[in-house]
């Protein structure tokens, strides 16, 4: 498929997001694959802030624990605190260079033993507000031209919009209430991957692949799910996975 | 951002004596809101909550009328886990909470703004502000309500359970920006056949008992090198690892 292509079809499903059971986790997981694979990255997370202004990661290309945990080393540190404060583009950093990451010595040590050599960090931007920031990893060092920002800027617009879809006149509320909504199900998401990987005895990124496939089969959205298995109201047996490595106690 | 009003609040939650400062967040908490009281309702049950402080009587006739009559904007608050406002009271549809609606005209309060306190799936309560005049929340006095239900919670988190040690919740907004800390929650709560709250507890008491921070004992939790016993009974001691390899 031409990038073209994918350019729109991004914005298909993102007029897709404007309906009742559109499941937001699953679109902005899936948007920052599509960044990643758009933009040649390696990896892309959506970040948002809280009221604090602290940083948390919303979605990723990749749930593996490792690159999380490197998102979250961005929560007050880093190019994309940088960009969610100035509510500028940060681009084209290079990891590599010693007087660069200076600046960010916890952040800046994650990224290099993940293998990352350079980073680029968007604004989320609503109105005159930044609501949090879109974070692009390279293990290579080519740098991203300007049609490439263009095109970043442009997905990191769409995810604004996709979390803030609905509009009434309260907006202040409502869109705060979306924001909080957003990063309360992304915890409940992380607690249900736990209950899983240990019901099942798995890894706990093996668990979020089975509930994540059961999810779209069954056209259920994440956050709904993660709430009903954190509740206890969902039979977890429902859903298939592989065995466990090691036996249960 | 935090206001330096609010900062001042927090600190009072931080008393270096260990008193007990919560009388001086109620008062001081809604001055720095520029409400008339504010008000903490912990969750007992479903959507069910307990009054458990409150600065004034506008505030605890409000929290009664809704939490007896199981509708309004604190259990709706609880419910979701998403902030609810109603910033003129008689002004909402009343459809949404028509029990409500019967007695509000015979509240003083006129505006009323609740946040939920808790952490993903974990719901500890809500902190209600009411004002006796209508009118919204400035974007700052939204920021500092958040934070300030965020610093209760944290603290309700962190004192129920004595083996938790410390005397703060501190550490604890901080841990819980990574991923692993829940996660780490979610398997505790399975491996002890405890309910979220108390399997965060466990966590929080095992870093605080062996001296490392509690995003190491999630990452251990998480990539199965440390299991914690069920220690049904209270009885003090820190819980103990069984090391599986």
């Amino acid at each position: 498929m031409t990038r073209e292509a994918r350019v729109t079809e991004i914005f298909v499903e993102v007029a897709d997001s404007l309906t009742d059971d559109f499941d937001l986790m699953d679109f902005l997981q899936q948007l920052s694959v599509r960044c990643m694979e758009l933009l040649n990255v390696a990896a892309c997370g959506i970040l948002l802030a809280d009221a604090h202004g602290s940083l948390h990661t919303i979605a990723a290309s990749d749930e593996h624990t490792r690159l999380l945990e490197l998102f979250a080393a961005q929560n007050d540190q880093g190019p994309c605190v940088e960009c969610y404060k100035s509510g500028e583009p940060r681009t084209n950093i290079n990891l590599t260079d010693p007087h660069t990451t200076a600046r960010w010595p916890q952040f800046a040590t994650r990224a290099a033993e993940t293998g990352f050599v350079a980073t680029n960090a968007l604004p989320l931007r609503l109105r005159g507000r930044v609501i949090g920031a879109v974070g692009l990893f390279q293990t290579d060092p080519d740098p991203l031209g300007q049609a490439d920002i263009i095109l970043a800027q442009a997905l990191a617009d769409v995810a604004t919009i996709a979390i803030l879809q609905q509009r009434t006149l309260d907006t202040s509320q409502v869109e705060r209430a979306q924001l909080q909504n957003a990063l309360t199900s992304r915890i409940v998401l992380e607690q249900a991957k736990g209950i899983l990987a240990e019901r099942w005895n798995l890894s706990v990124d093996d668990a979020f692949a089975a509930f994540r496939t059961y999810a779209r089969a069954h056209q259920l959205q994440m956050a709904q799910l993660a709430r009903e298995i954190t509740d206890g109201t969902f039979d977890t047996g429902a859903i298939p996975h592989a065995a466990g490595t090691t036996p249960s106690r | 951002m935090i206001s330096d009003r609010m900062a001042a609040v927090l600190r009072l939650l931080q008393p270096e004596d260990g008193s007990d400062a919560i009388a001086d967040v109620a008062t001081a908490g809604a001055r720095a809101l520029d409400v008339d009281g504010l008000a903490v309702s912990l969750v007992t049950g479903g959507d069910r909550a307990e009054l458990m402080w409150c600065s004034d009587a506008t505030t605890r006739r409000f929290e009664d009328v809704q939490f007896t009559l199981g509708e309004g904007p604190g259990p709706d608050a609880i419910r979701s886990g998403v902030m609810v406002w109603a910033p003129d009271l008689a002004r909402v549809h009343p459809a949404r909470w028509p029990v409500l609606a019967m007695e509000a005209p015979d509240l003083e309060a006129r505006a009323v703004f609740c946040f939920p306190m808790g952490i993903g799936a974990i719901r500890v309560g809500v902190l209600t502000a009411v004002r006796r005049t209508p009118g919204p929340l400035t974007a700052q006095q939204a920021d500092d309500a958040a934070i300030l239900a965020s610093a209760l919670t944290a603290r309700c988190l962190g004192s129920d359970d004595p083996r938790a040690g410390a005397p703060t919740a501190a550490d604890l907004p901080w841990a819980l920006q990574h991923a692993v800390v829940h996660q780490a929650t979610g398997m505790l709560s399975v491996q002890l056949a405890l309910p979220l709250p108390q399997a965060l507890l466990r966590l929080r008491a095992h870093a605080y008992s062996s001296g490392r921070p509690i995003t190491d004992i999630a990452q251990d939790v998480v990539e199965r090198r440390l299991r914690l016993n069920h220690d049904g009974h209270g009885n003090g001691k820190p819980p103990t690892a069984v090391d599986k390899e």
